[in-house]
């Protein structure tokens, strides 16, 4: 399997506080894979120093056979590696057209901008009716479906999603679910944060458990992970007698 | 009153709102989408001046004030992205910007302040006007320099609000005062908007400085006043926006007009800043602010 991306040997943080310690992880050029983990071990941090918002210490990320470790984030984006980050608010004072038009500023993703955003039209309607609409008027699950229409605008060639679902109300968490689903069905590759992790496997070919910093676990989808099994690399295995 | 008394305290109003309007639009720009006040702002205007006489007066170049405008904004967007580049960026990953811009901005000030002394000297100079002579307006004479300045302001300021409304760069300007890591993450270059926020603010207030610099003598320090005046606008008028700074410019400036036929000029400063109290005391976010 030819990695789209690999992490090698990965540690970031935040001034002296380590969060990743060596973190290796791959994506292979049509997979889908879900992170989970508990809060606060480093799921966020790995995308923000995958996506250039965090200059790693030390390790590799090698995008597309380039290493981007360190670059800028418009050197990343215009790459077609593109984070949506948790609870991202937006523009609030710009209209729907106008953020998702934003969402293709990086040269490589203008050329696609029409198709991109019919795409984004077709997988989200509801965008569409808003079209003219202030982000700030926006509910949350909207303004998560503005969010994930703008990584679709910087034509992806890998998406990282972080937590798409936080905060909604299980009804919106559904329908912002299907529609990633949709998302996927078209083919772009996926790395999606998400603590709910019965709505992970529905989306995805393997899912990673990130702990301290590091992969504890990784299993594919399809070997009939049960509850028990989760909650097992969760909590520790033995727990659950 | 006689009406001509109306028509000079509305057309000195008038000026005086133009002028703040357009410093305290550049430092409503620099200030949404950087975060800081930029006490530099003043000596933009008068380096505006002082450029535009070099190259405009027979004592320098001599080319005519048309030339001399064209240079002195040209080379004011390039100040104002050294400026940024020199005076903020080292110190942008710091928590204290705010406080650290005030201090920068404040010693380049002073560094350009002093430098425009040791080039130019102290003697007072003055600009032509952009338009000569008087104008006949209801029987009264108004100065057509003035009447240009009014006429022209609104011109500009409407082609700052087309490129921030109606052009990619003004979007991607605006994303990045409302959200610098969203913006990040579309792959915009968040240090050259940071820049040519700065480039627009000085080429805005370079202007101001020519078209004072056809009103009153010019000094060094003719840009401080003004600075101050566009502080108090900007505060006054909501700072979140450019649409509310631009209102308050002219109602400042007409307050300004008023009280300086009623109060004269030596209560006029008392009398603005008490205003200005007054209206916060109330309306704490400005008078047009959210």
């Amino acid at each position: 399997m030819s990695a789209l991306l690999e992490v090698r040997g990965l540690s970031a943080g935040y001034g002296r506080s380590r969060i990743l310690n060596g973190l290796s992880l791959q994506v292979g050029t049509a997979e889908r894979v879900g992170l989970f983990g508990p809060n606060g071990h480093g799921k966020t941090t790995l995308l923000r120093t995958i996506s250039g918002l965090l200059k790693p210490w030390s390790g590799d990320i090698i995008f597309a056979g380039e290493p981007i470790g360190g670059l800028a984030p418009r050197e990343i984006v215009a790459r077609g590696l593109i984070h949506v980050p948790q609870g991202n608010q937006l523009f609030p004072d710009m209209s729907v057209g106008e953020t998702l038009r934003l969402g293709a500023f990086s040269p490589a993703a203008r050329l696609s901008a029409t198709r991109n955003l019919n795409l984004v039209h077709d997988i989200f309607p509801k965008l569409l009716e808003r079209d003219g609409q202030l982000v700030r008027t926006l509910s949350g699950g909207e303004r998560q479906m503005v969010a994930v229409g703008v990584g679709l605008m910087g034509n992806p060639r890998l998406l990282m999603l972080d937590e798409p679902t936080l905060g909604l109300a299980p009804k919106i968490k559904g329908e912002v679910c299907e529609a990633i689903g949709r998302v996927s069905q078209r083919g772009v590759p996926l790395l999606v944060v998400e603590q709910d992790v019965e709505f992970l496997l529905d989306l995805i070919d393997r899912l990673v458990m990130i702990n301290h910093g590091e992969v504890a676990f990784e299993a594919a989808a399809g070997e009939g992970l049960d509850h028990d099994e989760i909650m097992a690399m969760y909590f520790g295995p033995g727990t659950l007698a | 009153m006689t009406l001509e008394t109306l028509l000079y305290i509305l057309m000195s109003g008038l000026v005086l709102g133009s002028l703040y309007a357009m410093m305290a639009v550049g430092l409503a720009l620099v200030w949404t989408t950087l975060g800081i006040f930029n006490f530099a702002h003043g000596i933009f205007i008068t380096l505006g001046a002082y450029l535009a006489w070099t190259v405009a007066d027979g004592r320098g170049l001599g080319l005519g004030l048309a030339a001399g405008i064209a240079v002195a904004v040209a080379v004011l967007m390039g100040l104002g992205c050294l400026a940024e580049i020199l005076l903020i960026r080292p110190f942008l990953k710091r928590g204290s910007l705010v406080l650290i811009a005030v201090i920068t901005t404040l010693a380049g000030a002073t560094f350009l302040e002093n430098g425009t002394l040791l080039i130019w000297g102290g003697r007072s100079k003055q600009l032509p006007p952009l338009v000569e002579g008087d104008l006949k307006f209801l029987d009264v004479g108004i100065s057509a320099h003035e009447a240009a300045i009014v006429g022209v302001v609104p011109v500009i300021l409407a082609l700052v609000w087309v490129f921030l409304q109606r052009t990619r760069l003004g979007a991607a300007l605006r994303a990045v005062s409302q959200n610098q890591e969203a913006a990040l993450l579309m792959g915009i270059n968040v240090h050259l908007l940071y820049a040519l926020s700065f480039a627009i603010a000085a080429a805005l207030a370079g202007l101001a400085g020519v078209f004072l610099g056809g009103i009153k003598f010019m000094s060094p320090s003719m840009g401080t006043d003004p600075m101050v005046k566009a502080l108090v606008v900007v505060i006054f008028g909501g700072i979140a926006s450019l649409s509310g700074p631009i209102r308050a410019a002219y109602v400042i400036g007409l307050l300004e007009a008023v009280s300086v036929y009623t109060l004269g000029l030596y209560w006029t400063q008392a009398a603005l800043f008490l205003v200005m109290i007054a209206v916060l005391m109330i309306r704490p976010t400005g008078l047009f602010g959210r």
